[in-house]
């Protein structure tokens, strides 16, 4: 069966929280996966304005990743999800999607 | 059903009475919205009689507060209307009272200090006797009170004047004068492993020390006798664990592994000052001498710290990896994480892994689970 490296949704309401899971494709998405490689929040946090440096700031996401579980696990044949995949090319661990549609 | 008929003015009442002070309750029943379908007055309860006899008599002199004094219940109750007043808002709550705060003058010269004068937080603290926490606190509002300024905000000064007349404040010395200290700096909360009841049989002739006792509490075996020989005073450990605060000892393994308790000389804020009290019972005359002392302590250890937060950030920093999308509004700050058998545990529950547990409930609705932030990010 299909492994996939997937998000895994936590958190409360309007509050989410990913973890980053190894997990067979079929299983549903609160099931216990075969491992957890890391976490994401979407959810951007904004620096403190209380230093002039961090007047223009962009605010940013966290991502937890352990580089040599995810490629182990590329390696063995995981398909990343496509969220994963974005978040995976930003880390430099897969070649980054070609956009197929054009953004109007 | 007919519609109820209700007088829109009912739920105020009560305003007219608290508003004006000078004429007797019985004359404002005139003032109560007519009743439509009644001609007898309103009636008045005998508890309220009584609260508007005294709000005219005794009550009255808290309508307009006198600056510099507070405006309390406690201080008409106990007629202590001199020397600031009373410090209790509620007279049968004695163990509840206003703490001073820092004047206008105060937290201004605070912020010199610290800013243009270019001390340290930790020598502000010691000469103001404000705690650190606090100075560093002032210092970032004053800069954002400033910021706002600039920026042609509104701010709350009629608010902030009022207040300050109306609570006890620690004012700025005057030159020459000791600055009155505005809180103990340092104080130390009971560690929880110090709530043991723990009966520890020790012979008369070994000296038994406060670096003994957190031994004990923390269940790590006793120090050899020329390791303790060492020790003459509590605090000669403090600056060595300064320097190097990974050689506290561990004790216990896997989840139960915790560091063996140091003695309170170690722990609080400001362990210098014990030096500076010895000091002062050895010396009594050099004054000059042993405040030099002080001063290259604090720079030390002033030094120290700065050090141990760089170490640290550059540590952060390390770890972490910046990407900035070009099609994104946002950066991604990506931080390197270990999946182990060391970090998830046998159980795979371990909490050193990433990620929120599979199988344990989620305590953020539990009692004493903190969610506001504690710390100031950079």
């Amino acid at each position: 069966m299909v492994l996939r490296i997937r998000l895994s949704r936590f958190g409360n309401k309007h509050n989410p929280f990913y973890n980053i899971v190894v997990a067979q494709a079929r299983s549903a998405r609160g099931a216990k996966p075969l491992e957890v490689i890391g976490t994401y929040n979407p959810v951007p946090k904004q620096p403190t304005n209380l230093y002039d440096e961090n007047a223009n700031a962009r605010a940013f996401k966290e991502v937890a990743l352990d580089r040599s579980r995810t490629k182990y696990w590329l390696g063995v044949g995981a398909q990343p999800s496509d969220p994963v995949w974005k978040l995976l090319s930003m880390a430099g661990l897969v070649e980054p999607k070609p956009i197929t549609h054009n953004k109007a | 059903m007919p519609p109820r008929i209700q007088s829109r003015r009912v739920s105020n009442t009560l305003l007219p009475y608290l508003s004006s002070s000078s004429s007797s309750p019985a004359s404002h029943s005139s003032l109560l919205p007519s009743r439509q379908f009644s001609s007898t007055p309103a009636q008045q309860t005998k508890l309220r009689r009584e609260m508007f006899a005294w709000l005219n008599t005794t009550g009255a002199t808290l309508k307009h507060h006198v600056p510099g004094e507070t405006n309390y219940v406690t201080g008409v109750v106990r007629n202590v209307m001199s020397d600031g007043g009373s410090k209790l808002p509620f007279p049968n709550n004695p163990t509840f009272f206003s703490e001073t705060v820092l004047s206008e003058e105060l937290r201004n010269e605070i912020y010199a200090r610290v800013t243009q004068q270019k001390k340290s937080i930790r020598a502000v603290s010691v000469d103001m006797g404000i705690d650190m926490n606090r100075v560093a606190a002032v210092v970032r509002l004053v800069e954002l009170e400033k910021r706002q300024r600039a920026q042609g905000k509104p701010l709350a000064l009629p608010y902030a004047r009022a207040i300050h007349e109306m609570v006890p404040v620690t004012p700025l010395s005057q030159d020459g004068e000791r600055q009155t200290y505005h809180e103990p700096i340092n104080d130390l909360p009971a560690h929880p492993s110090t709530g043991a009841q723990i009966f520890y049989p020790v012979p008369e002739s070994r000296k038994f020390t406060r670096v003994d006792a957190g031994r004990v509490f923390s269940g790590a075996p006793a120090m050899d006798h020329e390791t303790a020989a060492k020790i003459s005073h509590p605090s000669d450990l403090a600056e060595g664990i300064m320097e190097k605060p990974n050689s506290i000892e561990w004790v216990g393994k896997g989840d139960n592994a915790r560091q063996v308790l140091q003695p309170a000389d170690v722990r609080i804020p400001h362990p210098q000052l014990v030096n500076f009290e010895i000091d002062r019972i050895n010396e009594p005359l050099a004054r000059r001498e042993r405040a030099e002392r002080q001063a290259q302590r604090i720079k030390k250890q002033d030094e120290l710290e700065q050090k141990r937060r760089e170490r640290a950030q550059a540590r952060r920093e390390d770890r972490t990896t910046k990407v900035e999308p070009a099609d994104s509004r946002f950066e991604y700050h990506f931080h390197d994480t270990v999946v182990s058998k060391e970090t998830t545990g046998p159980h795979g529950k371990g909490h050193l892994a990433p990620g929120r547990r599979y199988g344990v409930p989620s305590e953020d609705r539990k009692r004493g689970i903190i969610k506001i932030p504690t710390r100031v990010g950079a």
